[in-house]
C-alpha cells in the first residue's frame, strides 16, 4: 500500500517534471518566434559612422583593445594631396618638414610621401596608429575629410558590448552587416555594396 | 576573400571620384608623372559562415559532455574537454559571443523590436538550455569557458557553511534582474561589462577587468567556482531549468548506499545529505510558518516593487541620455570634462533639447516600471526561497541538488557502486 | 579509483616545486605588468604636455635650433617608451599565460595524487534544519537590507533632481503645444492669410511634438511685424535662439539689407548732406585697411572688414559717436593658406558684405577665412573653408537664415553652398552646385509660406530650402561672370547680367520666365524690385523702371557717372551712389522724379547701410555718418 502511494507520487512528479519541460521549449520556440522580425542570418559587426564622428579621442582610450582597434584610414581617393596637409603638421607650422616638432601624429603614424610638384601621398602605418582621430580632425577641419577613422576589422573583438560605443559621445556606433562594414563618410556607401554584389 | 576586398576598394574608389566631385575643397590631383593611387585599404571582418561553425562547435561540444556525463560518467572526460572549450570559446574565440551574455541581447530584441539579432546568438541563448532541461547542466561542466577557468584552478577547495551558500546564491538573481532591466532599457550590458575572464581570452583589458578577473582566479583556487555559484546569471536560468531536466548526473550509477565517501567530494557543495527521518520540529510551527510566509510573499513582492519603484531614477541614472538630460536641466550642476564633451556633442548635433527631455521621459517611466518589475521580482525570489527552507523534503539518500549540481562528475570517481556490479568494492589507497 | 590518479612519491615533489615556481613566477609578472599599466597610463603619448609646450614656444621663437633638437629627442623618448610599454606588457601577458598553465598543470597533477578520502570524515555535516534556519534567516536579513539601502538612497540622495528632470520635461511639452496653437487660432479671423495658416494648424497637429519649435516660428512670420511681442522668441529653445524677422527688420543684418533684398525699412533717412562742408555729416572715421564691403548695422554698432595682402581685420564701431570699439584682426586660423590668393584691385581681400544675427557677426575674406566675432569683438569660432578659386577674388556676401549661416561658394571646381552653424561653425549642410565663378550674393525670399534662399550664377538661378540645402528648383538663367545678385518682390526673383539678358521668373512648385529684357543689363549693381516696379542699374550710368509683372518699361535715365553700388530703398525713395561719391535720390515711383543729388567728396563703390535718422556710406578710405 505505502509502495504503491510511493509509485504513485514519483509518478505525478515525473508528469508535473515534464510538462514543465514541454512549457519551456514551447517558451524558448515562442521565444526564437518572438524574435523572428529581429533576426539576421548574418553577423553584425561594429562600426562608427565616420559623417558623425567629432574626433573626441574616446576610441584611442575606450577600446578594450590596446592599441585600439579603430584605426585612422585613408581614403586616397578624397584625398587633395596637399603639401600643407592639415592632418599630417600641427596648427602654425612654419617649415613643411617630417620633422617631430611639425607633425600632429603623437606616435608619428603617418608617412609622408613626395609624388610630384606640389602634391605628396599620406600614408597611416596601421600598427602605429592609436586612433586618437588628431589627423582626422585636422583633415576634416582644413582639407577634404579623407582620413577618417573607422573600426579595423581585422584588430577588432566584435565585443557584444563595445566599450567605445558606450562612451561615444556622438552616437557613431553601431553594428552593420558583415557584408558592408565600413561606414565612410562623403560617398553613397550602399551604391558600393550594390555592384559589387553584381560582380560576383 | 582577398580579391573580393581589393573589389569593393577599386569600386569605392571610383564611385566615390564620381560623387565627389563638387564637394572637395581641394580636387584630387592629376599626375603628370603617372603616379598610381594606392587602394584604400579595408580589411574585411571574420567570414560569415564561421558564426555558424561556432554553433556547430557548440553543439557538438554539449552533446559530447551530455554523453560523457549521463553514459560514460567520466570525470576525466569531462576534464579534457572542459580544456578544448577553454582553448575553443575562451582563447581561440575570445568569449564573444558566449551565451551568459547572450541574454542581454535577447532581452534587448525583445522589447525593442528594431534591434537585429544574428540567429547564431538566439541559438547561442536556447541550445544550453534545451541541453540542460534534457540532460542537467552539463554546459557548465565542460563547455562553459568561464567555468573551465574556475574550475581549472581549483585546488583546494573550503566548505562552505550551507546556509551561507543558500543565501549568496540569491545574489545572481539579482544580477540577472538588474541586467535584464539594463538591457531591456538599452542601457548598457553589464554582464559583458564586467565579465571578469573575457580580458584573459583576449590578452588585452582594462585594468580594471584584469583586476576583477585577477580576484575571481584567485579565489577560486579556494572556492569552488564563484563566479558562477555566486553570479552567474545564466546560471539562473540553467539552475531553474535543470530542477525539472528529464535526466541528472546521479552519484550513485544505482542505488545509494550512504557510505558517505561523497560527502566532502563536491567542491561546489551541490551533494544533499540525506535528511533525518523525523522533522525535528513541531508540525505545528511549520503549518504556522507556511501560514505567515502565504502572507509574507506578497508583502515582500510589494515592499520590494515598491522600493524598486523609489529608486528607478537612481538606477536610471547610468543612462548616457539621462545623465546628459540631467546637465541640461540643471546647467549649474558641476560638469566633469567627458560631460562637457558630450553636452557639446549634443549641442553640435543640433537636437532639440525638448526632444531629448521628452525621450528621457520615456525611459525614466520604463526604469519606473522596471524597477517595480526587478523589485516585485526580487520579493518574490526571497520569499520563495524562505518558503522553500521552510518546507521539509525527506529524502533518504546521497544526491546531487539538480539545481545546483554542474555535473562535473567528480563525485562518480567516489562512489564504490559499479553500475554491473552493484557490491560494494574496498576503496584503494 | 582509478589508477591515473597516482603519482610516484619523487614525481609529487617535483610537480610541488613546479608548483612553487610557476606560482611565483607569475606572481613577479602580474606585478610587473601592473605597475607598467600605471605607466601607460601616465605615459599618454596623446597628450605629452611636455612636447606641446616646447612646440608652442618653437612657434614663438622659430629660430631656437636647441629647442628644436630637445622636442625631437622627447617625442622619440614619448613614443618609444609608449610602444616598449606596450611590448613589455604583450610579451608579460604571455609569459604570465604561460606561468598559469603550469600553475594548472602542476596543481592538477598534485590534486590528482591526492588520496581520495578512505573514510568518511569524522565530522557529521551540518545539521538539516540548522541549516534552513540560518539560511532563513540570513536571506531575510539581505532582503531586508536590500530594501532599507533602497529606500535610503532613494529618499536622502539626489531623488529630487531625477523627479525633477521627469516632471519637467512632460509639462514643458504641454505648455508649447498650447502656445503654438494658440497663436494660429487668434489669427485666422483677421489674416488675409487664413487658408495656410489652417493648414499649418494642421499640420502642428500631427507633428506637435517633433516640429513644435519650427512651427512656432513658422506662425511668427505671418504675423504683421508690429504686433510680435518683444518676449516671442524668448519662449524658443535656448539652444536655437536667432531673431525675428522683425528684429532684423528694424537691424540692417546683411549687405543690402534686410533678407539681402535691397530695401531697407528705417525713418526720416536724410536727403541732404554735404561731404566738403560737411552738413549733415554726423562723423567721419578712416578705415585702416582697405575693402569694398558695405556697412552693416545692429543696434548702436557698425560692422566692417578690411584686409590687405598679408592682413585682415574686422572692425566694429559705435554708431553714435564713430569711434572703433575694436579691432579685431583674423590671423593663425588653422588651415589657412601662408599666402594669400591673388586677387584683382577691384575686387580686394575683404569684397564680401559681413553679416550679424544680434549676437554676433560673421566675415569671410578672400582665402577663406571665416569668423565669427561676438558684440565684445571675442573670437566664437573660426576656420577655413578652403580657398576659393576665383579669379577677381571671392565677393559673394553672408546671410543667416535663423541659426544657420548661409555661404554661397561658387568657385572654379567644386561650388557649393552650405550652411554653417552660427553657434560652432560647423558645416550643417552643404550642397554641391554645378556652375561657374559667381561673384553675386544671396537673397532669402519668403515666398508661398516658405523660406528659399536665391542664388544666380552661369548657367542658372536656383531655390534651395535653408533648413535642408536641398535645391528646390533652378531655371536656366544668365550666362557670363555674374555679378549682380537677385532681386525680389511678390513672388517674382529678377536676375541680370551682363552680355546676357534680364529675366524676370515667377517662383513656385514650377517656376516659369515671366518676362525677359536685353536692353539694359548690369554688370555689378544689383537690381532692386518693390511695390510692384524694378528698377535696374547699369555700371555705365543707365538706369531704367520696369513693370515688374508685365515687364513694360516705365522710365529709363541716364547719368553721368557709372555705378558699382547697389541701389537700395528707403522710405520709397532709391538711393543710388555713383562711382564719385554723389547719391542719386529719386522717387520709386512710375516717372522719374529726382529729389536730391548730395555729394560725399570721395570715391565709392560700397552700398549705404541705413539705422533710423542716418545713413552709413562706405568710401574708398573713410566711413561717413550721414545724418540731421
Amino acid at each position: 500500500m505505502e509502495q504503491h502511494q510511493e509509485g504513485n507520487k514519483i509518478d505525478r512528479r515525473k508528469f508535473l517534471n515534464s510538462g514543465i519541460r514541454a512549457t519551456i521549449v514551447l517558451g524558448i520556440g515562442g521565444l526564437g518566434f518572438s524574435l523572428l522580425k529581429n533576426l539576421s542570418a548574418e553577423e553584425l559587426v561594429w562600426q562608427l559612422d565616420a559623417s558623425k564622428c567629432i574626433q573626441c579621442g574616446r576610441c584611442a582610450t575606450s577600446c578594450i583593445m590596446t592599441p585600439s582597434a579603430v584605426k585612422c584610414i585613408h581614403v586616397y581617393a578624397m584625398c587633395g594631396y596637399c603639401d600643407l596637409c592639415g592632418g599630417f603638421f600641427r596648427p602654425e607650422t612654419k617649415q613643411l618638414t617630417t620633422a617631430a616638432e611639425n607633425q600632429l601624429c603623437p606616435t608619428s603614424a603617418i608617412k609622408r610621401k613626395f609624388v610630384e610638384e606640389p602634391f605628396f601621398e599620406y600614408e597611416i602605418i596601421e600598427n602605429l596608429c592609436i586612433g586618437c582621430g588628431k589627423c582626422v580632425k585636422g583633415c576634416e577641419a582644413f582639407g577634404n575629410g579623407s582620413l577618417q577613422l573607422q573600426v579595423s576589422h581585422n584588430l577588432c573583438k566584435n565585443c557584444n558590448q563595445c566599450a567605445i560605443a558606450r562612451v561615444c559621445p556622438a552616437d557613431a556606433f553601431s553594428r552593420v552587416p558583415v557584408k558592408s562594414p565600413y561606414l565612410f563618410k562623403g560617398f553613397g556607401n550602399k551604391k558600393l555594396v550594390k555592384p559589387a554584389e553584381d560582380d560576383e | 576573400m582577398k580579391k573580393i576586398v581589393l573589389l569593393l576598394s577599386l569600386l569605392f574608389v571610383l564611385t566615390f571620384q564620381f560623387e565627389s566631385a563638387f564637394s572637395q575643397r581641394f580636387p584630387k590631383p592629376e599626375f603628370e608623372n603617372g603616379h598610381q593611387q594606392p587602394p584604400t585599404l579595408t580589411p574585411a571582418p571574420r567570414a560569415s559562415l564561421m558564426q555558424w561553425f561556432d554553433v556547430f562547435v557548440l553543439l557538438a561540444s554539449l552533446s559530447v559532455a551530455s554523453w560523457l556525463v549521463i553514459k560514460k560518467r567520466s570525470r576525466r572526460g569531462v576534464f579534457w574537454l572542459s580544456v578544448f572549450s577553454l582553448a575553443y570559446f575562451g582563447f581561440y574565440r575570445e568569449g564573444c559571443i558566449c551565451p551568459v551574455g547572450s541574454v542581454q541581447n535577447i532581452v534587448l530584441g525583445m522589447f525593442h523590436p528594431g534591434y537585429v539579432i544574428p540567429a547564431t546568438v538566439v541559438l547561442f541563448f536556447a541550445m544550453p538550455l534545451i541541453f540542460t532541461l534534457f540532460f542537467g547542466r552539463t554546459f557548465c561542466a565542460g563547455v562553459c569557458p568561464l567555468g573551465a577557468m574556475q574550475d581549472l584552478v581549483l585546488y583546494k577547495p573550503v566548505n562552505l557553511k550551507p546556509w551561507l551558500q543558500k543565501a549568496l546564491g540569491l545574489i545572481p538573481y539579482i544580477y540577472l534582474g538588474l541586467a535584464v532591466l539594463y538591457a531591456a532599457t538599452a542601457t548598457d550590458f553589464i554582464i559583458c561589462r564586467y565579465d571578469p575572464f573575457v580580458g584573459f581570452f583576449r590578452f588585452d583589458a582594462t585594468f580594471s577587468m584584469f583586476f576583477l578577473g585577477g580576484i575571481f582566479m584567485l579565489m577560486s583556487l579556494f572556492i569552488g567556482r564563484p563566479y558562477c555559484r555566486f553570479l552567474c546569471p545564466y546560471g539562473v536560468l540553467l539552475n531553474l531549468t535543470s530542477l525539472v531536466s528529464r535526466k541528472h548526473l546521479t552519484i550513485a550509477p544505482t542505488k545509494c548506499i550512504q557510505c558517505r565517501l561523497c560527502e566532502d567530494s563536491c567542491p561546489f557543495g551541490a551533494i544533499e545529505v540525506p535528511s533525518p527521518v523525523k522533522p525535528a520540529e513541531m508540525r505545528e510551527t511549520t503549518v504556522q510558518r507556511f501560514l505567515i510566509l502565504t502572507i509574507i510573499i506578497p508583502v515582500l513582492v510589494f515592499a520590494g516593487g515598491f522600493a524598486g519603484g523609489r529608486i528607478h531614477e537612481k538606477l536610471a541614472s547610468v543612462h548616457p541620455k539621462v545623465e546628459l538630460a540631467q546637465h541640461l536641466l540643471n546647467p549649474e550642476k558641476e560638469v566633469t570634462e567627458e560631460m562637457r564633451v558630450n553636452l557639446d556633442a549634443f549641442k553640435t548635433a543640433g537636437k532639440p533639447t525638448k526632444e531629448l527631455f521628452a525621450e528621457v521621459a520615456v525611459i525614466l517611466h520604463d526604469f519606473y516600471v522596471g524597477g517595480w518589475i526587478l523589485g516585485g521580482f526580487l520579493g518574490l525570489v526571497f520569499g520563495l526561497s524562505l518558503a522553500n527552507l521552510s518546507k521539509f523534503k525527506y529524502q533518504p539518500d546521497y544526491i546531487t541538488n539538480k539545481g545546483t549540481c554542474f555535473s562535473c562528475a567528480r563525485c562518480v570517481d567516489y562512489c564504490p557502486v559499479k553500475d554491473e556490479n552493484p557490491i560494494l568494492q574496498k576503496p584503494q589507497n | 579509483m582509478k589508477n591515473y590518479n597516482k603519482l610516484p612519491e619523487t614525481n609529487l615533489k617535483l610537480w610541488k616545486g613546479l608548483a612553487l615556481f610557476a606560482g611565483i613566477f607569475s606572481f613577479i609578472i602580474c606585478f610587473l605588468i601592473i605597475v607598467n599599466f600605471v605607466q601607460i597610463n601616465r605615459i599618454d603619448p596623446v597628450n605629452v604636455e611636455t612636447v606641446n609646450a616646447l612646440v608652442q614656444r618653437l612657434h614663438e621663437n622659430p629660430e631656437d635650433l636647441a629647442l628644436r633638437e630637445q622636442i625631437r629627442e622627447l617625442d622619440l623618448l614619448a613614443r618609444k617608451a609608449y610602444f616598449t610599454t606596450q611590448w613589455q606588457i604583450r610579451t608579460g601577458g604571455y609569459l604570465l599565460v604561460a606561468g598559469i598553465a603550469l600553475l594548472i598543470l602542476s596543481l592538477q597533477m598534485i590534486i590528482s595524487a591526492r588520496p581520495k578520502n578512505p573514510i568518511p570524515s569524522a565530522q557529521a555535516p551540518e545539521n538539516y534544519l540548522f541549516t534552513q534556519k540560518n539560511a532563513r534567516k540570513w536571506i531575510s536579513a539581505g532582503g531586508i537590507s536590500m530594501v532599507a539601502i533602497a529606500l535610503l538612497l532613494a529618499f536622502l540622495t539626489h531623488n529630487k533632481l531625477g523627479n525633477n528632470l521627469s516632471d519637467a520635461s512632460k509639462p514643458n511639452q504641454i505648455t508649447e503645444n498650447e502656445e503654438v496653437v494658440e497663436i494660429p487660432v487668434a489669427e485666422i479671423s483677421d489674416s488675409i492669410k487664413a487658408d495656410q495658416i489652417v493648414n499649418e494648424v494642421s499640420v502642428l497637429d500631427n507633428q506637435i511634438i517633433t516640429t513644435a519649435q519650427d512651427s512656432s516660428q513658422n506662425t511668427v512670420k505671418t504675423q504683421s511685424p508690429a504686433d510680435i511681442p518683444a518676449e516671442k522668441p524668448a519662449s524658443i529653445s535656448k539652444v536655437d535662439d536667432f531673431p525675428s524677422d522683425d528684429e532684423l527688420r528694424r537691424n540692417f543684418p546683411f549687405f543690402r539689407g534686410f533678407d539681402g533684398l535691397g530695401i531697407a525699412f528705417q525713418k526720416n533717412i536724410p536727403t541732404d548732406w554735404d561731404g566738403a562742408t560737411g552738413r549733415n555729416i554726423l562723423w567721419k572715421i578712416k578705415i585702416p585697411l582697405p575693402g569694398f564691403n558695405s556697412p552693416i548695422v545692429w543696434g548702436d554698432r557698425v560692422f566692417l572688414t578690411g584686409a590687405s595682402n598679408n592682413k585682415k581685420e574686422v572692425y566694429c564701431i559705435e554708431a553714435s559717436s564713430g569711434k572703433i570699439l575694436w579691432t579685431v584682426e583674423v590671423k593663425d586660423i588653422p588651415g589657412s593658406p601662408g599666402t594669400s590668393p591673388k586677387v584683382t584691385d577691384d575686387t580686394g581681400h575683404a569684397a564680401p558684405g559681413m553679416a550679424t544675427d544680434g549676437q554676433r557677426v560673421y566675415a569671410i575674406f578672400s582665402n577663406g577665412d571665416i569668423i565669427a566675432l561676438d558684440f565684445a569683438g571675442k573670437q566664437v569660432w573660426v576656420k577655413n573653408l578652403g580657398v576659393p578659386k576665383n579669379h577677381y577674388g571671392h565677393s559673394s556676401s553672408l546671410i543667416i537664415f535663423r541659426n544657420k549661416l548661409i555661404v554661397q561658394y561658387d568657385q572654379g571646381a567644386g561650388g557649393q553652398v552650405m550652411a554653417l552653424s552660427v553657434s560652432t561653425g560647423d558645416i550643417l549642410w552643404s550642397t554641391p552646385r554645378k556652375v561657374k565663378i559667381s561673384w553675386a550674393s544671396p537673397i532669402l525670399i519668403s515666398n508661398a509660406g516658405r523660406t528659399e534662399i536665391v542664388l544666380v550664377a552661369d548657367p542658372n538661378v536656383a531655390g534651395y530650402d535653408p533648413e535642408t540645402g536641398v535645391e528646390l528648383w533652378s531655371i536656366k538663367g544668365v550666362i557670363g561672370e555674374v555679378g549682380p545678385s537677385p532681386a525680389f518682390d511678390d513672388g517674382v526673383v529678377f536676375v541680370t547680367n551682363d552680355y546676357s539678358k534680364l529675366l524676370a521668373i515667377k517662383v513656385g512648385e514650377k517656376p516659369e520666365v515671366l518676362w525677359e529684357s536685353d536692353e539694359y543689363l548690369s554688370d555689378v549693381p544689383s537690381p532692386v524690385a518693390a511695390s510692384g516696379l524694378l528698377f535696374l542699374v547699369t555700371s555705365y550710368g543707365a538706369v531704367a523702371c520696369y513693370d515688374a509683372i508685365t515687364g513694360n518699361k516705365f522710365w529709363e535715365h541716364e547719368f553721368d557717372e557709372g555705378f558699382y553700388s547697389s541701389p537700395m530703398i528707403v522710405e520709397n525713395r532709391v538711393y543710388l551712389v555713383n562711382k564719385k561719391g554723389v547719391t542719386h535720390i529719386f522717387k520709386a515711383d512710375k516717372e522719374f522724379v529726382a529729389i536730391a543729388d548730395p555729394e560725399i567728396g570721395e570715391k565709392s563703390v560700397c552700398t549705404p547701410a541705413f539705422s533710423n535718422g542716418k545713413i552709413y556710406l562706405r568710401t574708398q578710405t573713410s566711413l561717413f555718418c550721414i545724418g540731421s
